[in-house]
Order: structure tokens, then sequence, then C-alpha cells
């Protein structure tokens, strides 16, 4: 569980890191539109370059990038399957029996994989150089607009941080109690169906009676210090854009404006 | 030999950028029979160490023998269960292992996964909450209804009732008030008196140290830089300073008491000892 790597953040100090996160989550709409627009190859290939230079910058090593990919190799798998089955369309690469395998479909998976592929990176990108706190202030400065309608906009960016916040916690929480269990006999892979019961019972049991612990203490400790909800609240923390930032969403844009341009005349 | 560490090192997160070397080529040689205490500084390795003896970590490099048991670097272990029916690991504030419906269901849970009969099973668990100071009337309560004293004690008995040759524990007493604490680790010395179990301490608690372990180890960022007899270590104002161990209170009274004319020797080193040779020397 330790080897996690999707969307862990990676203590480090780069380029990408110092951005204000408000920036990196703009960056990150904006790449959206970029990626999902365009249908010519060169606009991908652009973004490429941005998304390699921008790991480049990020210091957070391929080898990580790589490994947030394995989780959507099936998936990918199960997109050529449906894609070869249903695509009838382009020249026929080759037949089998009935069954004839179209040079679109190979084309349309490629396509819809690579989309992926510089959708997850960009994604991994942003929440390994981001300190989880850090991107609920950006959310909550996203929310602010809709404060206008009575959308308690600092509440709920309060319960995404705790929530954020504890997922370590947790996950420590229960490496610890499967290990307690595994020291009394629980083998958690194998088994048959009754002793597997068991054995999830013995960690969700204590896990759940943990995190209410923990729960109960944390409001204790919220109240003690203060806490009021709703009150008008100073910050520790204050973001400010600095010109990387602005240098940064430029070139989004530019992304942007690029797909875009190859959407229309390409 | 109980325990054998060849040149182990454990590094976390390895190939990321943030890896982290816990264990630093330890070579290690846990007496059978004795009480080892295993001391050293937050991060020093110490935690690390102990989970590689029930396998729930394996080495990066080098290798470990556990009785009959060797781990090694990426070798597939094929003898977890008897290892860790062997080994009994007693964690940090173990009362949140608890989970079954009844405090005796669970302290019958590690003999039946360890393949003991339900009958005999129960027996031990019985046994070992005896041991424990657990009233029979308690057995059938839910372990989440009673006091955190008495769940980690039910917790440490289950473990027991498993009957390991080797007990580790980690910061057994933390939490508990003096006198439970002293009750509970005079359990595991008598443990080892009587039933000859090896018994590993892990702790922050000098004095629980000084107090009872035969052997320390001390780890010092990730490497073993003293393992012998305790009391030479206390006695070491070299090592004690350059890696600012806490002297014993018992040290410091005796020492006081030496300077006003006693003559104490080493061997008191628990108070009722101490207690016993100044009344000899008061007669």
């Amino acid at each position: 569980m330790n080897n996690l790597v999707f969307g862990k953040y990676i203590p480090i100090d780069s380029f990408m890191h110092r951005l204000d996160p408000r920036a990196k989550l703009i960056g990150l709409f904006v790449m959206i539109f970029a990626i999902f627009l365009p249908k010519s190859w060169w606009a991908f290939l652009a973004i490429g370059v941005l998304v390699l230079l921008a790991l480049i910058s990020a210091k957070i090593g391929i080898r990580m990038i790589v490994q947030s990919f394995k989780p959507m190799i099936m998936m990918m798998i199960f997109l050529l399957v449906i894609n070869a089955l249903t695509v009838k369309t382009g020249d026929i690469l080759f037949t089998y029996g009935t069954f004839a395998l179209y040079s679109d479909a190979l084309y349309n998976t490629l396509f819809v994989i690579v989309r992926l592929l510089l959708m997850i990176s960009l994604t991994t990108l942003l929440t390994a150089t981001t300190k989880p706190l850090d991107l609920t202030l950006a959310i909550e400065w996203l929310l602010k607009p809709l404060e206008i309608v009575k959308f308690p906009t600092y509440e709920v960016a309060l319960m995404v941080s705790i929530a954020l916040r504890f997922i370590p916690t947790i996950i420590e929480e229960t490496i610890r109690i499967m290990n307690a269990q595994k020291s009394r006999g629980v083998d958690f892979e194998n088994g048959n169906l009754s002793s597997k019961i068991s054995s999830i019972l013995s960690l969700i049991v204590p896990l759940f009676s943990v995190a209410f612990e923990r729960a109960y203490e944390l409001a204790d400790a919220m109240e003690a210090r203060g806490y009021v909800p709703g009150a008008e609240r100073t910050r520790y923390h204050i973001l400010r854009f600095h010109l990387r930032d602005f240098f940064y969403i430029f070139i989004c844009i530019a992304a942007l404006a690029f797909s875009i341009f190859t959407r229309i005349y390409l | 030999m109980a325990i054998k560490f060849k040149a182990l090192s454990y590094i976390y997160n390895k190939d990321m950028p943030y890896a982290h070397k816990a264990l630093d080529h330890i070579d290690l040689e846990i007496t059978e029979g004795v009480i080892t205490a295993i001391i050293g500084e937050t991060g020093s390795g110490k935690s690390t160490l102990v989970e590689h003896l029930n396998a729930l970590l394996l080495p990066s490099e080098g290798s470990l023998e556990i009785l009959d048991y060797e781990l090694a670097a990426d070798k597939k272990v094929r003898f977890l269960k008897p290892l860790r029916k062997d080994v009994g690991l007693v964690f940090q504030f173990s009362e949140y292992q608890l989970f079954e419906e009844t405090i005796l269901k669970d302290v019958t849970f590690g003999p039946l996964n360890f393949g003991y009969s339900p009958e005999e099973a129960t027996q031990r668990a019985k046994d070992a909450l005896a041991l424990l100071n657990i009233p029979e009337e308690l057995y059938e309560k839910s372990p989440l209804e009673i006091s955190g004293g008495q769940k980690r004690r039910v917790a440490i008995a289950g473990i027991i009732a498993c009957d390991p040759k080797i007990i580790v524990l980690d910061e057994p007493t933390a939490g508990l008030d003096p006198k439970g604490a002293k009750q509970l680790i005079e359990l595991f010395i008598d443990m080892n008196r009587t039933l000859h179990k090896t018994v590993i301490l892990v702790t922050h608690d000098n004095e629980m140290v000084y107090n009872y372990a035969d052997e320390t180890v001390l780890l010092h960022q990730g490497k073993v830089v003293y393992h012998g007899p305790t009391l030479k270590l206390f006695n070491d104002k070299k090592m004690t300073e350059e890696y600012r161990l806490l002297e014993p209170q018992i040290v410091t009274f005796r020492n006081l008491l030496i300077e006003k004319g006693f003559k104490l020797t080493d061997e008191a080193r628990t108070l009722d000892k101490l207690a016993e040779e100044i009344r000899k020397q008061l007669k």
C-alpha cells in the first residue's frame, strides 16, 4: 500500500513545486480542453512536448509517471477490444474467420490512449508537486464566486482538507493493524471465503473504532483552539501570484489556442 | 542463537526520489533466553528492525536467521505462519488489534489461526487471560467496553496464547499507569525466568531497560552502535554522552549514595535491590 503512486505528493523542491497551486489548477483545466479538443497528431505532439518539459522541471522522474500508468493497462486493453469489435471503417488490416480488424479501430484506440496518458501525466504532475492542503486552498479560491449564492465554500474546503489530511493517517493505521493481525496468524492474501471475511473483519472493526476515536479527538482539539464554524478567518499562508504563475497559465492557454487552431485548420 | 542479522539493510521507498535507508548493514546476534532491550532515538530504525522479526518487512539487502527460519532479500518466504507463531509481536498500542465480539474469542483468534484445535485454543486463551489478571467475569464482554489498561492486557494475552518462543514487545507500557506498567513488565521478566522465553524489549524508557534488560542494543541512524551487557553501556560515560542517553534515576541516586560513603554494587539495579543493599549496610 506504500507503493501507491497516484495522488502522492513528492516532497522536493522544483519549478513546478514553487508554482501557485491556483495557477496549477487553472492550468490543468485549460490543458484538459487542450487535450480533448484536437484531432490532429500535431497538437498531441506539441502538448506531449510541453508535458515532458513540465515533468522534467518537476524533477519527479519518468519512472514514477510510468508507474502511474500501470493501473490503466487493463482499461486500455478493454478499449482496444471494444474498438476492434465495433469500428468498421478504414482499411482492413487482417481477417480471422468472420472477424476483421479495421485500421480505424487501432487509430481510435491509440487516440484515446494518448489522451488518457497525457491526462494522467498532468494530474499526477499536479498531485505530485502540490501539497494536498495547498490544493484545497486553490479549490476554495476557485469556489469563491459561489459564495454569492450562499455556497459554504470554507466549510466544504475544510471538509476536503480534513479528508485529504487523514488519508495518509488512515493508511498508516491500516498498515499497523494489518501488521498486528498478520502477527496473529491472519493471512490477508490466501484462504477460503469464510477465512477471508474473518480476516477483513479483523481489519475493519479496529479501523472504524480508531477512525471514530480520531474524529472525536480532532473535534475536541479544534474546539479547544477556538474553532467556530462559519466564523471569519485569517490565514497563516497567503497565496500570491508571481510572474512564473502567469507564465505557466500563459503557456497552457497558448497550448489550448494551438489545439483549437489545429482542430479548425488541420 | 535465537536471531542473527547478517549485513541486513532495509530501504523504504526503494527506487523513489525520497528513498530512505532505515537499517544500514545490521550485524547482530540476539542470544536465546535472555532479555534484550533495543533502544535508540525516534527514527533510529527500532520498529523497522522489529518488523523484520515477523517477516512483515523483508530485507532489502543481507539476510536474517530466526530460530530455524531464514529470511533473505528477494527470497519468497514459505513459513510465514510457523515463524509468526514462534515469534510473538506485541505492537505499540496493541489494544487497537482487538475486534472480536467477546474478549475470550479475541484471545482465541491467534491460536486458532495457528492451527490449535478449538478446545485447545480456548484453554490456551483462558490460561493467558488468567496470567494477565483478567477476571473471568469479563471473558464474555466486548473488548471495546473495558478500560484502556485491560484492553492492553487482553491484546497481550492474545499473543501469549499462541505460545511464542520469542516475545517481542514494542513500547509495551506506553500509556499505562506506573503500577500497571510495572506489573506488566514483571510478567514478561517472569516468563523469561521460568519459561525461558527470549524477550526483546523495544523502548524509550531507559529506567525500564536498566532495571530489567540483560543485554542492550543501541541503534543510531540505522546502525548498531552498541550491543552488550546493559550495565556496561550505562557505566560507559563516553557512550552515554555521545548518544545522549538519559542516565537512569537509579544510577544517579546510587552514585549520590556512593559519594556519601555507601558501598553499593552494580547489582542494585532496581529500587527493591537498592533498598536491600542499603538496609544491609544500615544494620
